[in-house]
């Protein structure tokens, strides 16, 4: 064990695990001191969360060792882990809404049949956790269900504090807060370090980051790229090691060998077909307006939970924005507001959801009839099918889009999820649509594959069909996109040219952070 | 009838995967197709082996008598599970079927006994039941919760209304030609079958085509295989859903009429055993509970099934009790073979 070990309170090393076919974490390696205020980056699914849950006890690795003060230690379960002094608040919020605030408070520390505290001992360390992260007015008999999602949040990590912790392990546990309570629970960190206790946190802020953090470890594709000293780190610095200089280079190789396609637009100008008017998502976030013309492919971006999500659910009418308006532009120039899932449709915004299984896939019906159920309202004569045509725009797509599959009636489930995707595509490609939002369509797909739908929305594009592409991969924005709108808390806070932008210029936007800003910094 | 129904789940039934891999031996090919293809075969063939049980066991039953009386009873439980099936496939489950065959009958009874016209009384029983299948259907949808909830509450407001309406009735009337046509020794036209085993016979096409040739019958399986991607796919969730469940009354409302014919007393409570028998004729013959999977032809065989095992118990001469208790085991043992060939499909 070298002498950098025997400093660390934490030793965690080639830690790996997959899921499925994902490699969540790849050989990574996080050390952590006592005294000490770690930080943990990098962007969606680097493997932060995994590391965490692993961390937690809640998930397992495949393989890898963690030291914890010097020993070699195996962590079966959560309550393990708490056995040992680390105390973790989950990304997720997770209260019982029902119960009192004291009781989530003191959720899961009693047995069975006994409780693990007397009453007195439960209000009074309650209301010190509370006010250590400056809630002392909260009542503690208040059912959770009524307070706000900040408070919430505070009160998980309570639930974490009240606990006997020597490493206490936030993840993402400040996104709901204002600056008053952030800087609250910073301060009982900072007491919290110099008292001898480690914690380890993640966040979405990279001022969090640089203000709070004495050591940032930055994991990129599960595996870990850097840890260094918060005092000799900068923001490029961060952001560079975060987006990593190889997946630069795949980008570059890519736009070589395909020209990307924003040429091809400039050369033909065309109509808009869609126009977001002062669209506010949340109620403290700026007003969005954009406009997308017919060939041209939209990218979105931004870290999770950052706005992007909704703005896609305005666009076609599955959520009401909080102020502005979604139109939909005809050829003569005549407009539409978009009101609702099925008047977006009837203008021709056809969505692709995120979640293929629950919100696409219908499961145990065949490969023909997951393609074909959007069809049968305009192919059918009083009700009874045209089969035979259906038939035909189904052979069509499936050769057009190489859609690999033994027989189109066998059921879906038995495809390769790219595949699967195909159908869900083909779907609204049969209906000849005006705009494609597609939310993140390329999620756990094979290499291959994801050439081919390339491919497919390219030729989209060409045909006219504007499309709008969220993705949480920026090599895939950087390679398909004409632009790419970056989202932060709710807002839009960078507008993108893909053929004037590297990947840490995304992801420097994704992090709120401005150009000139960043530039300075370098 | 065959079962190469596009909706079919994999079944295997291409040896194209198999095929591909010439390692495999001939015999291991078959035995991966039988093993694939055997569950879902398995009404299909327990039909006629019940059947021939039954002549082996029961002496006198290979007899046209016997045959039409077996079919007279199949037919009353596969006409009521046809509803049954498509509100199952749209992921729901009718509960009200029971209090509808009753509500019927005491409608068809009194009202003849009143010298009304047979034709207004059919259509207000008609009307009576697209009303309640209807309200089913939409409180389902617009409180957010399983019809099997809505339409048990239908279930208890209708049949309170049937027990009111009848109460201390003994007195009722239908035409002669009805209770003929529910008769084992009925005539349809010049023909000596009763009519209700044409009746359930052209019903049988006619709910096959429906699920397998129309749009609303394709919207019924993708609203029951998955309604989250059913909603964002524009399909019509709630007239899916209100055909199902008007249709569900629809036929429980015939039989309702039949059992009328075939007693000719008002009797509110003739449906109650069709609580369950319904739902297993439908588990029986293969169509899942989970919604999305099936289809009418298997429930044929499930009445089919249900029929002939109640009357070799009969004939055999065990009790009530005992057939339930059978009837118990096979849904037991069938639906768990069932569940096992989709592990088998998903590993192919």
């Amino acid at each position: 064990m070298s002498s950098a070990d025997e400093a660390s309170r934490l030793v965690m090393e080639d830690l790996s695990r997959s899921f499925g076919e994902t490699r969540a974490l790849n050989a990574a390696t996080l050390r952590v001191r006592p005294s000490e205020i770690h930080s943990l980056v990098g962007e969606n699914g680097s493997g932060k969360s995994t590391l965490i849950k692993i961390l937690s006890g809640v998930l397992r690795p495949d393989s890898g060792t963690l030291v914890w003060e010097g020993e070699a230690r195996h962590l079966g379960s959560p309550r393990s882990a708490q056995g040992m002094g680390i105390a973790t608040v989950f990304q997720e919020t997770l209260i019982v809404p029902e119960m009192t605030v004291r009781d989530n408070i003191y959720l899961g520390t009693d047995g069975l049949f006994r409780y693990g505290h007397r009453k007195g001992d439960e209000i009074a360390g309650a209301r010190q956790a509370l006010s250590d992260l400056g809630m002392d007015g909260l009542d503690l008999d208040r059912p959770m269900w009524t307070l706000s999602l900040a408070e919430r949040q505070l009160t998980t990590v309570a639930r974490a504090i009240i606990r006997p912790w020597r490493l206490l392990v936030l993840d993402e546990a400040t996104s709901a807060l204002d600056a008053q309570q952030r800087d609250c629970l910073f301060d009982y960190l900072r007491l919290a370090r110099s008292q001898g206790r480690s914690v380890l946190f993640t966040s979405h802020r990279m001022d969090e980051v640089l203000g709070l953090a004495d050591r940032i470890t930055v994991l990129r594709q599960g595996a870990t790229v850097a840890t260094m000293g918060a005092s000799e780190a900068s923001r490029r610095g961060i952001l560079g090691h975060m987006s990593g200089h190889e997946a630069h280079a795949d980008a570059v190789v890519v736009a070589e060998t395909e020209p990307r396609r924003g040429a091809a637009v400039q050369q033909s100008p065309r109509r808009p077909v869609l126009r977001v008017a002062e669209l506010t998502l949340r109620a403290a976030s700026k007003p969005i307006s954009v406009e997308v013309k017919a060939g041209e492919i939209l990218g979105l971006a931004g870290l999770e939970g950052q706005g992007q999500v909704g703005f896609v659910e305005c666009l076609c009418g599955l959520r009401r924005p909080v102020d502005g308006q979604v139109l939909a532009l005809g050829d003569n120039g005549e407009t539409h507001i978009v009101r609702s899932y099925r008047g977006a449709n009837r203008l021709g915004i056809r969505y692709v959801p995120r979640d293929r299984r629950y919100e696409g896939l219908f499961g145990p019906l065949s490969v023909f009839d997951n393609f074909a159920i959007t069809l049968w309202g305009d192919l059918n004569r009083l009700g009874v099918l045209k089969r035979q045509q259906a038939r035909k725009s189904f052979a069509g797509f499936a050769e057009s889009s190489r859609l690999v599959s033994a027989s189109p009636n066998r059921a879906i489930s038995i495809l390769s999820g790219g595949n699967q995707q195909k159908v869900l595509l083909g779907r609204w490609i049969a209906m000849r649509p005006r705009v494609l939002v597609v939310n993140d369509p390329l999620r756990g797909v094979d290499h291959n594959t994801k050439e081919e739908l390339y491919g497919l929305f390219r030729g989209l594009a060409t045909d006219g069909v504007a499309i709008i592409f969220l993705s949480t991969e920026i090599a895939e924005l950087l390679t398909l996109t004409d632009q790419i709108a970056v989202f932060h808390e709710g807002s839009l806070v960078a507008m993108l040219p893909t053929e004037m932008s590297s990947d840490t210029d995304v992801v420097a936007a994704m992090f709120g952070d401005d150009k000139q800003h960043g530039s300075a910094d370098d | 009838m065959t079962d190469q129904s596009p909706i079919a789940p994999a079944d295997g039934s291409e040896p194209g995967p198999a095929a591909r891999q010439p390692t495999r031996s001939t015999s291991e090919i078959v035995t991966r197709f039988v093993a694939a293809n055997f569950t879902d075969a398995l009404p299909y063939i327990l039909v006629p082996v019940l059947f021939i049980l039954s002549v082996i066991f029961i002496p006198g039953y290979f007899s046209k008598l016997s045959i039409i009386s077996l079919l007279i009873l199949a037919s009353l439980l596969g006409l009521a599970s046809l509803g049954q099936t498509v509100t199952i496939i749209a992921g729901g489950i009718d509960l009200s079927i029971p209090a509808v065959i009753g509500l019927s009958d005491i409608i068809l009874t009194q009202l003849y006994y009143k010298h009304w016209s047979l034709p207004v009384i059919f259509l207000l029983i008609a009307v009576a039941a697209i009303v309640i299948g209807t309200i089913s259907a939409v409180s389902s949808v617009l409180l957010h919760v399983h019809s099997l909830i809505t339409s048990f509450g239908m279930s208890l407001v209708v049949s309170g209304v049937a027990l009111e309406w009848s109460n201390g009735a003994v007195n009722g009337a239908v035409p002669g030609w009805l209770t003929s046509s529910v008769s084992a020794i009925g005539h349809t036209g010049p023909i000596p079958i009763p009519a209700i085993i044409f009746v359930w016979a052209v019903a049988s096409v006619l709910a096959v085509a429906f699920l397998r040739l129309t749009r609303v019958g394709r919207e019924t399986y993708a609203l029951g295989a998955n309604p989250v991607a059913a909603r964002l796919a524009r399909v019509r969730s709630t007239w899916t859903l209100v055909v199902a469940f008007a249709i569900s009354a629809l036929c429980a409302a015939m039989v309702g009429v039949f059992f009328a014919g075939y007693s000719g007393i008002p009797d509110p409570t003739v449906g109650v055993p069709y609580f369950f028998l319904t739902i297993t004729a439908v588990l029986i013959g293969g169509t899942s509970l989970l919604g999305g999977r099936g289809g009418y032809q298997r429930t044929v065989m499930g009445a089919l099934i249900v029929a002939e095992l109640t009357t070799l118990l009969v004939g055999v001469g065990f009790s009530a009790s005992f057939q339930e208790l059978a009837l118990g085991i096979l849904v037991i043992a069938l639906t768990s073979t069932y569940g096992r060939e989709l592990k088998v499909a998903a590993k192919i």
